[in-house]
């Protein structure tokens, strides 16, 4: 075997995609709050940058995945998926539930005045993705039992993933309270880094996409 | 933030790190600046919006006499109106108020005639008995239908006060400022103001108005008071209404840790869910430690343990109410040991109530620490000021006009704080009656025609702070005021030579920087109208104060200490004369204005 | 210095409207919640209490205006 060792992506991986912005937020000027408030915050934003880092994991990334086994990166790529996908279903309620233990509106108030706030762009498009990132879960845990060419599957992955992140980043960027100009053109960038490499890995070196999934 | 305190630790204690650096930069960075020699209007006044509303009753004020009022004027058959300053339950003292007196005759240990007599004996007489005990008879009705609402569930009280508005449908129109009352062929006529929110003028068109504006201060730091200064009372006294209870103070104070945050002065109390209190009458000064640290100097604690110097003399408080300072117990006289904060005592609101002193239990505990006096200068004890009543039902001597709650001067609890949790119930019951007798009145009365010259004139007294391109703005004539009236030995600590000292100050505002206060938007529009209220108000408080000479519950006098006994058993009434004077009259106690 | 920061607002307004010293306003621009007028906060907190999303900041300090003989 020529493989090379797995931490020669990973480590950068980590950097990249969750050491620069949690600690970005543990050391950054932001108001002090609980430490049930501060997990919450490190839960979601790291699972959205995990999600960003999605693009690392797939074969636009030549740099340092040069020479891995793809199919365990797939795997790798499969995990954090299942990883993400939860917890930012579940952020909405994890930003109201400390709610639950200090005096104030009630979370189930506060869920429902988040929900009506049809007004807000941020929260729009927040439905947007998060109706997106349900569709993306769902096509992905039964891509075998759509009878989908894979080369299809491959396709609707790839467009509905940058449609999600491009609404995911917007929401974030609307409405995170860690969003400040670094985190902001941190997230924007690493975006639009995975997304322009996607774009082209799909239009301009379409041919080189394998027409069966590495894995199988 | 204030959740650090009440969570433990927070993030970057937790990680042990960056420590406390943070902050400080953020700290210069919103400066407070006085906005201009010049008035730089971001609004346009002779652009502005015109809206008439009709309505049988108006209620003006969303707080607990305000939900009252329109709720049970509304089942009494009334078309209602409610408006507000605020939203409903989140301004004014009503979301601050977190214990509500409750008398269960079945349980209660004392009769309604005994507690009304007992309430009587702490005030030294001061109290309307017959608002003493409408208060508590009532007080357990108004709790059930509270708890029903769901005022109990909660710390915030806006959802609770909505169900009944909106099972009933009754119109709200929140964030509008009424600057004048309007009175035609002797009767009350309808209100006048202006929205905060967009360049409108709203003249409303009533059969019956109630107030239910509360009370106000000099926007004290300490107290959560800011947006009320009085205005009830003083358009009400525009249009003939008299006014008493001038000379009494509520006497809070706060820490000399951060004065001014009163969230934190409260430790936590405003994000409590509301209690009920039982029968436990006190003589709450609060102008005690204020004696004490007139005489003493500063520091002084608020709590037991702190420094126990007798101090001679000072406010006098009956025998059986003297408490006792080892037992831990409130302040006794003279020497104020708690003060603090968190109010309420009496009345109970515990917001506002009272030296704080008062019941054990209160509150979330207070830290033993130095005190610092006139958190809710400007206020005198809850229901002991505002519309002198006419009867039991708040009416004033304008027909049509009526007020509850602590816009009205009932003398409830008397000059002192006397039953925990009375005022949060005196409010509701008050907003009741007062508007079940509105609604009757309404069935006979008819919408009185209001001139448009009078409207113009109107209009133009609203707008005059947005059209000046010079003058004052009322943040300075704010501070100004506060400087004059705030220090403990002009509000508290009183004797003739400096309150005349005062007055001739509040005489030149009233004189010379009302009339040139500006304002360049609505929000400043707001604050040029209450700070005229402001300064009326300081002048009703110098005179009432410099008149009644001698000391009774809350109001001490150093050149007359004495309870006179003689000369005093009698509230002061005031009024505008026809020449355009202010007017005082006494009125004896345990009667009516004749 | 009293009410410091909103971050992670949604723009629902709710803390404009329970602020009883009109100290928050909806910005024009992007809809969001801004200190207009800090100056008139009186640190009681009920913003932070009623906003759904937790997103308001606020210290017991306050800056007050230094006296000055005419304004």
């Amino acid at each position: 075997m020529t493989e090379k060792s797995r931490l020669r992506y990973i480590i950068p991986g980590v950097i990249l995609y969750l050491a620069v912005p949690l600690l970005y937020m543990i050391f950054g000027n932001f108001p002090d709050r609980t430490i049930l408030k501060e997990a919450v915050s490190l839960l979601t934003v790291g699972a959205f940058f995990l999600m960003l880092g999605q693009f690392y994991l797939t074969r636009i990334n030549k740099i340092t995945l040069k020479g891995q086994k793809f199919s365990r990166v797939v795997i790798l790529h499969k995990v954090i998926g299942y990883v993400f996908i939860p917890v930012l279903f579940l952020h909405p309620f994890l930003v109201v539930f400390p709610r639950y233990y200090e005096g104030g509106v009630d979370p189930v108030n506060a869920f429902k005045t988040i929900l009506t706030t049809f007004g807000s762009k941020g929260i729009i498009m927040g439905f947007a993705a998060m109706a997106l990132m349900i569709l993306i879960g769902i096509t992905s845990m039964f891509r075998k039992k759509m009878k989908m060419k894979y080369t299809t599957w491959r396709y609707s992955h790839g467009f509905l993933s940058i449609a999600f992140v491009v609404l995911a980043t917007w929401h974030a960027v609307d409405l995170g309270r860690h969003t400040d100009a670094f985190l902001s053109t941190y997230m924007i960038g690493m975006a639009a880094i995975g997304i322009f490499f996607l774009a082209k890995l799909y239009f301009v070196e379409a041919g080189k996409i394998p027409q069966e999934a590495v894995n199988e | 933030m204030s959740d650090k305190s009440d969570k433990g630790m927070s993030r970057r204690q937790f990680l042990g790190l960056t420590g406390g650096v943070v902050g400080a930069a953020a700290l210069a960075s919103i400066g407070f600046k006085y906005r201009g020699t010049k008035n730089e209007r971001k609004i346009d006044p002779e652009n502005m919006n015109y809206k008439e509303n009709e309505t049988d009753i108006l209620v003006i004020g969303g707080g607990m006499t305000g939900l009252f009022a329109a709720v049970k004027g509304h089942d009494a058959g009334a078309k209602v109106l409610m408006v507000s300053k605020g939203r409903l339950g989140s301004s004014g003292q009503t979301p601050f108020a977190k214990g509500i007196f409750s008398y269960d005759a079945a349980t209660a240990s004392v009769s309604l005639d005994e507690f009304t007599e007992q309430v009587s004996s702490s005030a030294l007489k001061t109290n309307n008995p017959v608002f003493t005990r409408q208060m508590a008879e009532h007080s357990k009705a108004r709790v059930d239908e509270l708890r029903e609402w769901g005022f109990f569930d909660s710390p915030l009280y806006y959802d609770s006060f909505s169900k009944p508005i909106n099972e009933r449908n009754i119109s709200v129109m929140e964030r509008i400022m009424i600057t004048h009352l309007i009175k035609e062929n002797g009767k009350i006529a309808g209100a006048a103001g202006f929205s905060i929110d967009e360049p409108t003028i709203h003249i409303f068109k009533a059969k019956s108005v109630i107030l239910c504006t509360g009370a106000g201060g000099f926007k004290p730091n300490g107290f959560p008071i800011c947006d009320l200064t009085h205005d009830g009372s003083v358009m009400a006294y525009k249009i003939g209404a008299k006014i008493t209870g001038k000379e009494w103070n509520d006497g809070h104070g706060g820490s000399m840790d951060n004065p001014a945050a009163c969230y934190d002065g409260w430790h936590g109390m405003f994000a409590m869910s509301p209690s009920k209190t039982g029968v436990e009458i006190h003589h709450d000064l609060g102008v005690d430690i204020n004696y004490r640290a007139y005489v003493l100097g500063n520091p002084v604690s608020m709590m037991p343990g702190g420094d126990n110097t007798i101090v001679e003399g000072g406010p006098y408080v009956p025998e059986k109410f003297v408490r006792n300072r080892e037992a831990g117990a409130p302040p006794g006289g003279g020497n104020g040991d708690k003060m603090g904060p968190p109010p309420g005592a009496e009345a109970g609101d515990r917001p506002s109530g009272p030296p704080p002193g008062g019941e054990e239990g209160r509150g979330p505990g207070m830290a033993a620490g130095a005190s610092s006096g006139g958190a809710s200068a400007g206020m005198a004890i809850h229901k002991s000021e505002g519309l002198v009543p006419i009867n039991e039902k708040g009416e004033s001597n304008i027909p049509g006009l009526y007020a509850a709650g602590d816009a009205l001067g009932s003398y409830m609890a008397g000059a002192i704080y006397t039953q925990v949790g009375s005022s949060l119930a005196g409010s509701a019951v008050q907003g009741t009656i007062a508007s079940e007798a509105a609604a009757e009145y309404c069935q006979k009365a008819v919408l009185q025609n209001i001139p448009s010259s009078k409207i113009s004139r109107i209009k133009e007294e609203i707008l005059a702070p947005l059209k000046r391109d010079s003058g004052y703005s009322p943040a300075w004539v704010t501070q100004i005021l506060q400087g004059v009236m705030i220090p403990n030995f002009v509000i508290y600590i009183k004797k003739e030579s400096i309150l005349k000292a005062a007055l001739a100050y509040v005489e030149e505002l009233r004189d010379h920087h009302s009339p040139m206060l500006r304002a360049a938007d609505l929000h400043e529009l707001r604050l040029a109208h209450e700070t005229e209220n402001m300064i009326v108000n300081a002048e009703m408080k110098l005179k009432a104060s410099l008149m009644r000479k001698e000391s009774r519950c809350s109001h001490y006098r150093l050149d007359y200490p004495d309870v006179d006994y003689k000369n005093w058993q009698a509230w002061i009434n005031i009024y505008k004369g026809s020449d355009g004077e202010m007017k005082f009259v006494k009125q004896p106690f345990d009667s009516w204005p004749v | 210095m009293s009410i410091k920061k909103i971050s992670g607002c949604i723009g629902c307004g709710t803390c404009v409207k329970s602020c009883p010293t009109d100290v928050i306003r909806l910005s024009p621009k992007d809809g969001k919640a801004y200190i207009a007028y800090p100056e008139d906060c009186q640190i009681c907190h009920l913003c932070r209490m009623y906003c759904p999303v937790d997103a308001i900041t606020i210290e017991p300090e306050k800056s007050i205006p230094v006296m000055i003989s005419w304004g």
